[in-house]
């Protein structure tokens, strides 16, 4: 299953935090700021996989020794300014996590029609509602983009929301910002 | 929906409504305040806190989201768990989405406000409106307890008949995270859930999130799904979607080490699928699923198995070195990594291309590699691997000082590490080789060559010249501080001592010099030269990294001074100035070793004429030493400063009062502190498997009168004889005991009595030697047929123990096995200690031979426990959960009332369409076994009606407790411990 959910940008400032058991804030903010440390020194041409931050290795569990419940893989994925992290136990396909970030990603783009940083900052809660149309408990629940939208949107309409994102993320020089349409 | 887009309209609005700010404004407001976001914050929150209060659900509801947008930063909210409550309970369907959110991400298992929510709860999960009934099944995943899930579970559980698939795949994850804490739950929903997996007419979506949590139950309890495999078949086979097809390869995984004939049923579509599947992840998990299901072990077609073996290898070679993607280079690697441990020869084919992943660009994909290298190599290839690794760390920390600008160009990817590091000396270091991933290939060097207990090692010399180049390899050590919170303890900061390079790195020197007899000699002199002051900077160029590695070669220097090339230069290095500051761990044992290389030393010098000056010279230069440590802040420092600082004086002055010749008490009896049995390597776990004599009461008091005993103590002044030479050891001016003893010792060196143990160093050395051997003898005497008790081995069981003082030249072939301590104990098993050292009869026949290991010593056969790494710390070896972990050990032990009693019979595979039939059959069972159940709860009730929906809640869960009853303790147990967590 899927423990946590994060994204964080270029300077380690959480934009999503999602975990999918009861965390004290302290410790979900020093494992935002371990995995942050790791993703920060990984050059572009490395692979999408973390080692274990010591925070979650201490207890010494090893991938290798079949399924578990302790979270053994880190898979994140960097585009433009944002990085998403999702850590998992055992039981689901590194590979396929990849995708799952993309289609993430996919999903917010059509909601934010060509996202960027600051419409996640102040899409907050739609950004979260996508994540809970994908991914519910640790378990992934839908994986096709059209559903996860449709999800979206008939919880919020198509029009409220994103008038609000406009007007806000026009007074702050939006244009500014790459778009994730530049994502590597 | 209309009224939705007014609540989001209203919670956004806030600005022009009132004083109060909107998430927008805060959010524009921290952008506004770089560098003073904090207080700002602060500001915020305390605006928060009032508007929170506030009667305007509005108002509460944009308060909420600022605070939950906080949160996220680390600001607790933890205080407005009641305003998310009443946030939850709003009618207007975003703001109730705000207290959902709310609740998701501040809600901790001590937040006590849920019971209140139960029943707004039940309302939403029975709501009309989709959006609204998602929210509750969303959210309880994250806020679930034991009495919450029993509860709510008859309303959830109707939710699996909901007509929107959106609901029904949702309440499918929900109920599964229910049975986590209730395991009770599954007994009733997996049978539905069942149908739903089954019905081919059910909604895509809602068959891959009953897969995916089919999955996540699976590996917990593989036999209650093994009926399932017919339908997992054939929706692998069929359905064309990559994603369940994943999750089915993996569940099918778990369940064909249970069923043999599955095995041959999946190689052909799985064969198929790697075959043509154009997607990475599919083919991948294809293999990792042939790997991991144990297919490569099939017994009966070795030609198959050989193909497919060849096939997924092939497959896995062809991801590392064609495929530029990193990605597959990596998990190539993850899943050789796991055919390593079964077929080691499988994969040491793939021996090249392995050995360049040690060089990749990426660091994931190099430690990879390392775990591979680790895993695959043998005494043949060792060498090599070990030779290859050095060089890179070689190559690295030469880049260290040559300049930036020659590899720059090469390894600019890496940049981004170069300001992490930028207050250590060395700024480079980490452009290509962060200092952990340099502390992990040490480990692994230093894995590799130990492991079963130097098995793989032939060249213990060349292990020894390793070690030395490895520590002047040694990263700087503030990588392993990078991490670790400062340490909450003294313990902590010894333990995390002992997890570092250096220390692990000193203490295979020193296991290599007590353990491996032959090549003690090189062991001690590298001990040596890593000791030596002048090398100090050579070696250790960043002083921090030394601390590990000094005070185990002082140990091996000290134990072993007789091997010393030059002991005055390493005593002189021992006593140099700059050790004061070690830490305090190290001047320990530091502390133990100068006074056996002062011995050392002093022998040496008896043959010189200038022998007097020169000894006196360093007794004094020794003694300043200790001077300077006898007021150290550490007390084991201190103690054994002012214990071994009084020796000694006694040695100074009893050489200024001996007119010829070296003074007995140096020549012999403090020598004869430091000698005596070799000391032998015991295993960790030994000392816990010595069963406490039944008498023996440690919980009760001596004296129950301790108080008074002090008291009386105290008040008496001078107190008896044995406090008077106390104090006068402590508080007496330290050259004062010595002119009192001297004489006497000089006048009756033999007439000593000999019962006090203490006195015996003052004793004469023959009479010191007699007493030992009488007492010895008498022990012997008297645990004889003392199971536990280790008589010390005779002198002439040469081989039995290794480190005995003569050297073993043929001994080795006459090995007595009787006469190893461990055997007479006769604890069941055969103790691992026997075997090895009988099996390296041939000691040192020639220069490069297998050298005598000697293991562990202990009882039993728990010889493997005791190789554990060092790093480990004993006692601490409870399982505990690792952070994020969800814990679904309760299911382990909870059968699914679907399966009872279909263990025995396995018609899953008996073909496919009496599968179909038979499955069809065990679910009309199960259904009519359900029906019973049910019509049997509600007998139990009496008096209630037979379908009244109003009390089937409080029914349900009154049955279910009931059943919780039949069900031993062990639910209730798990809920306990859940809550008290």
């Amino acid at each position: 299953m899927i423990n946590a959910v994060l994204v964080f940008n270029n300077n380690g400032q959480p934009r999503l935090t999602k975990f999918y058991t009861q965390l004290d804030t302290q410790t979900q903010q020093s494992l935002i700021a371990q995995i942050y440390r790791l993703v920060a020194q990984r050059p572009a041409s490395a692979c999408n996989f973390l080692p274990l931050p010591p925070i979650l290795s201490s207890q010494g569990a090893s991938a290798a020794s079949g399924p578990s419940d302790a979270p053994t893989q880190i898979t994140y994925r960097t585009y433009a300014t944002l990085s998403f992290i999702m850590i998992s136990t055992s039981m689901e396909s590194p590979l396929a996590l990849i995708d799952l970030i993309q289609v993430f990603v996919e999903a917010l783009d059509r909601m934010f029609e060509n996202v960027c940083e600051l419409d996640l900052i102040f899409g907050y809660e739609t950004m979260h509602a996508v994540l809970s149309e994908m991914i519910v408990g640790g378990v992934v629940v839908e994986t096709n983009i059209e559903k996860i939208v449709a999800g979206v949107r008939s919880q919020e309409g198509t029009t409220g929301k994103r008038r609000a994102v406009q007007a806000a993320s026009a007074s702050l020089g939006r244009g500014a910002l790459p778009t994730l349409g530049a994502w590597r | 929906m209309v009224d939705t887009i007014e609540g989001r309209g209203e919670v956004d609005s806030g600005t022009g409504r009132g004083f109060e700010k909107s998430l927008y404004d805060l959010i524009k407001g921290l952008r506004n305040h770089k560098g003073s976001e904090d207080e700002y914050v602060q500001g915020s929150l305390r605006e928060c806190k009032a508007e929170i209060k506030s009667q305007d659900i509005d108002k509460k509801a944009t308060a909420l989201l600022k605070l939950i947008y906080l949160e996220m930063f680390g600001y607790d909210m933890s205080w407005a768990s009641f305003h998310v409550l009443e946030v939850m309970s709003s009618a207007k369907y975003l703001q109730k989405r705000v207290g959902y959110l709310g609740a998701v991400q501040s809600f901790r298992p001590d937040t006590e406000v849920l019971m209140l929510a139960t029943n707004m709860l039940k309302k939403d999960i029975v709501s009309p409106n989709i959006p609204a009934l998602s929210l509750p099944l969303a959210t309880l995943p994250h806020i679930i307890t034991p009495s919450l899930a029993m509860s709510l579970l008859p309303d959830i559980l109707s939710r699996l008949s909901h007509s929107s698939a959106v609901v029904r795949k949702k309440t499918i994850v929900c109920l599964y995270r229910l049975a986590l804490v209730y395991p009770d739950a599954l007994k009733l929903a997996w049978p539905k859930i069942q149908d739903h997996l089954m019905d081919d007419q059910e909604d895509s979506s809602v068959t891959t999130a009953a897969i995916n949590v089919v999955c996540e139950l699976g590996w917990r309890r593989p036999h209650d799904f093994l009926p399932l495999a017919p339908r997992l078949f054939e929706l692998l086979v069929d359905s064309g979607n990559n994603w369940m097809a994943i999750k089915i390869i993996k569940l099918f995984a778990t369940l064909t080490p249970l069923e043999p004939r599955l095995t041959r049923k999946l190689l052909r579509p799985l064969t198929n699928i790697i075959q043509t599947t154009t997607a990475m992840s599919l083919l991948y998990e294809c293999i990792n699923g042939i790997i991991q299901g144990g297919i490569l072990d099939i017994e009966d077609n070795f030609q198959e198995r050989d193909e497919i073996a060849a096939l997924c290898v092939g497959k896995l070679r062809g991801m590392i070195v064609m495929d530029s993607d990193p990605n597959l280079k990596y998990v190539a690697l993850l899943a050789l990594n796991r055919i390593v441990t079964t077929h080691p020869m499988l994969v040491s084919m793939q021996q090249d291309v392995i050995m360049d992943c040690l060089d990749d660009l990426d660091v994931s994909i190099r430690l990879q590699a390392l775990d591979l290298a680790a895993g695959m190599v043998t005494s043949d290839t060792l060498q090599i691997v070990v030779n290859r690794l050095i060089d890179q760390l070689r190559l690295a920390s030469s880049r260290d000082t040559s300049n930036i600008e020659a590899v720059s160009g090469e390894r600019t990817s890496d940049g981004p590490e170069a300001h992490r590091d930028s207050s250590s000396s060395n700024v480079v270091d980490t452009l290509s080789m962060p200092n952990t991933y340099r502390s992990e290939v040490i480990h692994r060097i230093v894995d590799m060559c130990s492991q079963n207990n130097y098995s793989e090692l032939v060249d213990f010399e060349w292990y020894v010249s390793i070690l030395i180049q490895l520590v002047k390899l040694l990263p700087p050590a503030d990588t392993d501080e990078y991490w670790s919170e400062p340490p909450v303890s003294d313990q902590d900061s010894l333990n995390g001592l002992k997890t570092t390079v250096g220390f692990r790195i000193g203490s295979e020197l020193r296991n290599i010099a007590v353990r491996v007899k032959g090549v003690r000699p090189e062991a001690t002199r590298a001990a040596e030269s890593l000791l030596l002051i002048d090398n100090k900077t050579i070696l250790f160029p960043a002083t921090s990294a030394s601390n590990g590695v000094l005070g185990h070669v002082a140990w091996v220097s000290g134990e072993y001074a007789d091997y010393l090339k030059s002991p005055s230069r390493t005593l002189q290095s021992l006593i140099d100035s700059s050790t004061v500051s070690l830490p305090s761990e190290t001047l320990q044992l530091f502390l133990q070793a100068i006074p056996k290389v002062l011995i050392r030393v002093i022998r040496s010098c008896e043959v010189q004429e200038t022998w007097k000056g020169e000894i006196s010279l360093l007794l004094a230069r020794v003694i300043r030493f200790m001077e300077s440590l006898a007021a150290h802040p550490d007390l084991d420092v201190q103690e054994r400063a002012i214990e071994f600082l009084e020796v000694l004086r006694l040695g100074a002055e009893s050489l200024q009062s001996e007119p010829e010749g070296v003074p007995f008490l140096l020549t012999s009896i403090i020598p004869n502190l430091f000698t005596g049995l070799d000391l032998n390597p015991v295993a960790a776990s030994a000392q816990k498997r010595v069963v406490l004599p039944s008498d023996l009461r440690l919980d009760e008091a001596f004296n129950d009168n301790l108080p008074d005993l002090f008291q009386d103590i105290d008040s008496s002044s001078t107190g008896t004889e044995h406090y008077g030479t106390i104090q006068q050891f402590y508080y007496v001016s330290a050259p004062t005991p010595a002119t009192q003893k001297m004489p006497h010792i000089q006048a009756t060196p033999t007439e000593l009595q000999l019962d006090a143990s203490y006195q015996s160093s003052y004793g004469g050395e023959t009479d010191l030697l007699n007493g030992l051997d009488r007492k010895r003898a008498d022990r012997r005497e008297r645990y004889r047929d003392d199971p536990f008790y280790i008589a010390p081995v005779e002198a002439s069981s040469i081989t039995s123990s290794p480190r005995r003082g003569l050297p073993p030249s043929a001994g080795g072939d006459t090995l007595d096995i009787d006469s190893i301590p461990i055997v007479d104990l006769k604890l069941d098993g055969v103790p691992s200690g026997v075997k090895a050292p009988g099996v390296q009869e041939n000691y040192r026949a020639h220069a490069i031979s297998r050298m005598e290991v000697a293991t562990d010593e202990n009882f039993g056969s728990e010889g493997l426990a005791s190789h554990a790494p060092l790093a480990k710390v004993p006692g601490e070896s409870g399982p505990k959960r690792s952070l994020l972990q969800v814990d679904s050990s309760g299911l382990g032990n909870f059968t699914l009332g679907a399966q009872d009693g279909q263990t025995g019979q396995d018609p899953t595979l008996a073909g496919d369409s009496g599968d179909a039939e038979m499955m069809k059959a065990m679910q009309n069972v199960e259904q009519v076994r359900l029906r019973m159940q049910r019509a049997s709860e509600r007998i139990q009730l009496e008096g209630a009606p037979a379908e009244g929906t109003l009390v089937r809640k409080k029914k349900k869960k009154k049955a279910t407790m009931t059943e919780e009853n039949h069900d031993t303790a062990k639910p209730k147990k798990r809920k306990g411990k859940k809550d008290s967590r």
